[in-house]
């Protein structure tokens, strides 16, 4: 057993990839061997990911395989090496808890739909490129992998091809997406003329002589290339399309990991390949990045009329947080930045499978044709309600915990560095999640409170299959709230400590001293401290005491007290109607989806010009990618300067 | 033994002193006190100073009604959870130095727990299923959007001045500086930031001129619209207590400092004549604030529009809030 | 010499992305993604290339006999070219297949009248 773990990377990867074969050719027809390769393909990939938590998180190894034993020789890599150390499996966690729900729930959220096997297939191969491009230490494997994801996400946005607008969002996913792999190629070439070597480990020994224009360079397209993949602002277009018009599995798929590869790939470039963070202009350059990210998305959130386009914009934003977390550069903020990322997997997750639920109970997403669901699926009401106290970052839930690290990490920089820039970025992270609760209460009162429309009185509670990858979910979003300091120790702390040892990720991979002979030193960086307190479990047990001592009022009080009456009622009897002054029963004055007009009427002018630039034309969306690309390429050559 | 004592001295926190009783008391009197002041101002009589109490126990005899469009679990249980938070906040904030029990929470915990008995409000009128309520929530949510930004500005003024180039969100430490060099509101630089929470204090309680969220002439109350009895009583019982809360929370950030101790006879008898002051102290101080934040301008200005409320808050509170800061950070 | 290499491949790369951003039509569009992966292409064989190299490639009775592997163009760069042109293949399949269903459901490859997810 022991022997054997060695091959569970690289096994995890070819299980799945083997999988998307024998999907095509077995379950073309038959829906049981479809299922049965799904479902053995990703839980037995799953598996082989757990077990090795032991060995990388426990005992602090760093584990390396390389194809075909091509181990280097005279210092150089000639094969193609995997690479997992903590942060790489801590990523390769998310992707396979997130693969893993979502291939439930698709069973049967999809079962409507037809050439399932085309669809497990590519989400096979999706699955198999992220984890692969989260555990290989092989730049142009890595580049490999971006492209297989990029390809199969494509398909399966167009996957209900016959949806309003999927081939649309397909095509403009494409197109960007291909501009992003483009600039990432670039840059690997540009690396492999300075360095001549495509492992990362070496690469990172390599550059530690000094960057020249070329790898400057190289480090500005790929820092622009994951940009893309993490679809930060300028890139971000085609994520709000793909992540509205894909099936609801796919889209937590999408926001789940593909997303995350993307900050993978940028953590990994900037933090172990060119060790650039230590310029605090990287990090702010970065920062700013990030904090528009997370602004623009949520503000173009807020305008949003369709459930999962909404949920799409709010994806983007999160990983805003988390990029400008990242940035920041201290122990407390890549683990505050790390733990959103997490967290964001496994609310937004939620969330999209509850969009998914609403979509397959009652047909649409559209925020102005829902309402009142509440009544009818009570189950998805409570996963929602918990999603969305997450993402708003309501205590006691996960996102409340992970928000708390960003903030107390992005203020102790603005005190520490005395740069008010710093404090420019706390406070927007703050207002962006009021305004993310915001776009939520407008979901909460769209679909699931507010009225019934009567074409909608039929609808009915999803399956089990479907609510139970949601409940997994929402355990998981209570306890990473409530233990956060269990996560942050066996999680966080080996993560961030990977991201800020590039030298042990070096000697790993290239043999002990060759980090030291290359003068790859790594920072003394602090263990990681969360400076406040705040204990959840406490807070939680008191709530509950006020809540028990409540019911005990209520419990002996009932026959004196007015009693509560059931409403058993009709509408008709007057004492049970609503309210409406008088009036026949109307709809409400402000619909669902513009619910905040006392706020957008102050934000007019920004709203319309945000609006306009998100025009659809593919066009105006590459050329946003290309001047962000060339922008960022410019500032990154401002920061190292030409020699 | 020590367990079990501890337990009960929990259990006394959070049901009786600081917790839920005590805030209910002092909220529901901070309450009566508004009314009474406020009717003064306008040359009325006004009710009885326990006139908000009376109310909350009538309602609790009153029959509870659900709307049969309503979500009943939600509906209901959502004036319970408001409370709830709102008591257990209590054990939050420092009386003068000490906070109740051993849990410091820092200013970031308190600006999110506040948000709390807000979303419960909102999540209660929008299960109500009434388009009056759906009105009332939107604008609740849009005054909490206006509110937030000068809130966070104050906190991050305050926190700057008093822990320096060091990270300091902890209500403890700050009670602790103010202790050694004296109350904010004394140091000139904080005093646009003190304005600020003067104004935001309101916002947060849902005061006129501030209560566009619950408008009685306009949209009846709102969220509450479809609330009667017991459920009811507990939403009016949840503004009362904010209004103490939130002139505590003031009062701790700008007014705080390590109170007076009594040395007098056997140590248990001193510790606790000195936490009765302390309470004392800190209920005066409560009660000049809401004179001056919600009785006095609630006395002289009629309601904003929703949108004027917000453009209010994020131009003139937040830049005074702003201003602080900026002084602040420039070591002033 | 190369550095007419490395600037055919710059021309390229600003060629299609000029093309994938000026032009309407949607199959234009492609076109212009696959010039950019052509100029990229060629950006990478150049890096691997050496003026009067061999090719890499010895035979065991060539080293045998004392032929010393002594100067010979990069074969790794040409490896990563090959894998890039296939995965360029099979993009601009994609792409194009796109925009046949596309034209089967908007009627046009206009890029101005596919965008019916906007704002």
């Amino acid at each position: 057993m022991k022997e054997f773990i060695v091959h569970f990377p690289v096994l995890a990867v070819m299980v799945l990839f083997l999988g998307a074969f024998l999907a095509e050719i077995f379950g073309f027809r038959s829906r049981i061997a479809r299922r049965v390769i799904l479902l053995s393909c990703v839980s037995v990939s799953a598996a082989m990911i757990f077990a090795l938590i032991p060995a990388v998180f426990l005992r602090g190894e760093v584990l390396t395989y390389w194809m075909g034993a091509w181990e280097p020789a005279a210092g150089y890599a000639i094969g193609i090496g995997y690479e997992i150390d903590a942060l790489g499996l801590f990523f390769a966690l998310l992707v396979v808890t997130t693969f893993c729900l979502s291939a439930v729930y698709s069973l049967r959220y999809m079962e409507r739909d037809r050439h399932l096997g085309h669809y497990t297939t590519l989400f096979l191969m999706l699955c198999g490129s992220v984890l692969g491009l989260v555990l290989t230490g092989d730049i142009f494997n890595l580049f490999v992998m971006v492209e297989i994801m990029t390809f199969a996400a494509v398909a399966l946005t167009a996957f209900r091809g016959s949806s309003h607008g999927a081939l649309e969002a397909a095509f403009k996913y494409l197109v960007i997406g291909s501009i992003g792999s483009g600039m990432t190629l670039s840059g690997i070439a540009l690396l492999y003329l300075q360095c001549h070597t495509l492992n990362m480990a070496q690469l990172s020994a390599v550059l530690s002589g000094g960057l020249t224009p070329a790898s400057v360079f190289a480090l500005g397209l790929m820092t622009a290339g994951f940009g893309v993949k993490a679809f930060l602002v300028p890139f971000h277009t085609p994520a709000a399309d793909a992540y509205t018009a894909a099936p609801s599995s796919v889209s937590m798929v999408f926001s789940g990991m593909v997303n995350k590869a993307g900050v993978y790939g940028l953590i990994r470039l900037v933090y172990t390949v060119f060790r650039a963070m230590d310029r605090e202009s990287l990090q702010i350059t970065l920062i700013v990045l990030g904090t528009v990210t997370m602004f623009a998305g949520v503000t173009m959130a807020l305008a949003q009329h369709d459930f999962k386009r909404l949920l799409a914009f709010h994806s983007i934003s999160q990983i805003g947080y988390v990029i400008t977390a990242v940035s920041l550069g201290t122990v407390l903020g890549v683990s505050g930045g790390l733990f959103h990322a997490m967290n964001h997997t496994l609310f937004k997750g939620l969330l999209f499978l509850c969009a998914g639920a609403v979509y397959y109970a009652a047909g649409t997403t559209d925020l102005d044709r829902l309402g009142g669901l509440s009544k009818k699926m009570p189950h998805t009401t409570a996963f929602f309600l918990i999603g969305a106290f997450s993402i708003a970052g309501l205590p006691p839930f996960n996102g409340f915990a992970s928000k708390w690290f960003i903030y107390q990490a992005a203020w102790s920089r603005a005190v520490s560095t005395g740069n008010f820039f710093y404090t420019v970025v706390t406070v927007t992270a703050v207002i962006v999640s009021v305004m993310t609760l915001a776009s939520f209460i407008k979901v909460t009162q769209a679909v699931f409170f507010g009225q019934l429309p009567a074409q909608l009185s039929q609808v009915r509670e999803v399956p089990l299959t479907m609510r139970i990858p949601m409940a997994v979910l929402s355990l998981g979003c209570l306890a990473g709230g409530l233990f956060y300091p269990f996560v942050s120790e066996t999680l966080l702390a080996p993560a961030a400590k990977a991201v800020f040892t590039p030298s042990v990720y070096i000697d790993a991979m290239m043999g002990a001293g060759t980090a030291q002979a290359a003068g790859v030193t790594d920072a003394a960086a602090a263990a990681l401290a969360v400076p406040g307190t705040w204990d959840p479990v406490l807070w939680l047990i008191l709530l509950v005491i006020v809540l028990l001592a409540f019911f005990l009022v209520i419990l002996t009080g009932e026959k004196t007290r007015g009693a509560v009456l059931d409403d058993g009622g009709q509408e008709d009897d007057g004492r049970y109607a609503t309210f409406f002054g008088g009036e026949r029963a109307l709809p409400s004055h402000v619909s669902g989806s513009d619910l905040f007009w006392g706020f957008r009427k102050n934000w007019d002018g920004y709203f319309r010009i945000a609006q306009g630039l998100h025009s659809g034309r593919v066009n105006d969306y590459a050329s946003y990618a290309v001047i962000g690309a060339v922008v960022l390429i410019i500032v990154i050559f401002l920061i190292f300067g030409f020699r | 033994m020590e367990l079990i004592l501890k337990a009960l001295g929990t259990l006394f926190s959070v049901l009786i002193y600081p917790g839920f009783l005590f805030v209910s008391a002092v909220g529901l009197l901070l309450a009566g006190f508004d009314r009474k002041v406020l009717a003064r101002m306008q040359k009325r009589v006004g009710p009885p100073l326990l006139q908000p109490a009376y109310d909350f126990f009538k309602l609790l005899g009153k029959e509870t009604l659900v709307p049969s469009r309503a979500n009943k679990a939600v509906f209901l249980a959502a004036p319970v959870i408001g409370t709830a938070s709102l008591a257990v906040m209590m054990l939050f904030l420092p009386i003068f130095g000490r906070a109740p029990l051993s849990l410091r929470a820092d200013l970031i915990v308190i600006l999110y727990l506040l948000t709390i008995p807000a979303v419960a409000l909102i999540l209660g009128g929008s299960a109500s299923g009434s388009p009056f309520a759906g009105i009332g929530i939107s604008r609740e949510m849009v005054v909490m959007m206006a509110y937030e930004l000068p809130l966070i500005l104050v906190f991050l003024a305050v926190a700057r001045k008093t822990g320096g180039s060091e990270l300091c969100f902890s209500l403890e430490r700050i009670v602790a500086w103010q202790a050694e060099h004296g109350p904010l509101l004394f140091h000139w630089a904080m005093i646009p930031a003190a304005l600020a929470m003067l104004f935001v204090i309101p916002a947060e309680v849902g005061t006129q001129p501030f209560d566009a969220a619950e408008a009685e002439t306009e949209i009846c109350e709102g969220p509450l619209i479809e609330y009667s009895g017991a459920p009811l009583g507990l939403f009016k019982l949840n503004t009362a207590i904010k209004m103490f809360l939130m002139t505590a929370l003031f009062c701790t950030l700008f007014l705080g400092g390590s109170g007076v101790t009594v040395t007098l006879g056997p140590i248990w008898l001193g510790a606790a004549l000195s936490a009765l002051l302390n309470t004392l102290i800190l209920l005066a101080l409560c009660l000049a604030v809401t004179l001056l934040c919600m009785t006095l301008v609630h006395a002289v200005t009629a309601r904003l529009k929703i949108e004027h409320l917000f453009r209010f808050y994020w131009t003139v509170v937040a830049g005074l809030a702003l201003i602080s800061l900026i002084l602040v950070w420039l070591g002033l | 010499m190369m550095t007419v290499n490395y600037l055919t491949a710059a021309v390229l790369i600003v060629l299609g992305l000029y093309c994938v951003i000026s032009q309407k039509h949607l199959i234009k569009i492609v076109l212009g993604l696959g010039i950019t992966d052509y100029g990229i292409n060629l950006l990478i064989v150049s890096i691997g290339f050496n003026l009067g190299g061999t090719a890499p490639i010895y035979t065991l009775s060539d080293l045998m006999n004392g032929v010393s592997p002594v100067y010979f163009v990069d074969p790794i760069p040409q490896a990563l070219t090959l894998t890039s042109i296939v995965i360029g293949a099979c993009v601009d399949a994609m792409a194009l297949a796109l925009v046949i269903m596309i034209h089967r459901k908007y009627k046009t490859v206009d890029a101005d009248e596919v965008r019916r997810l906007q704002g």
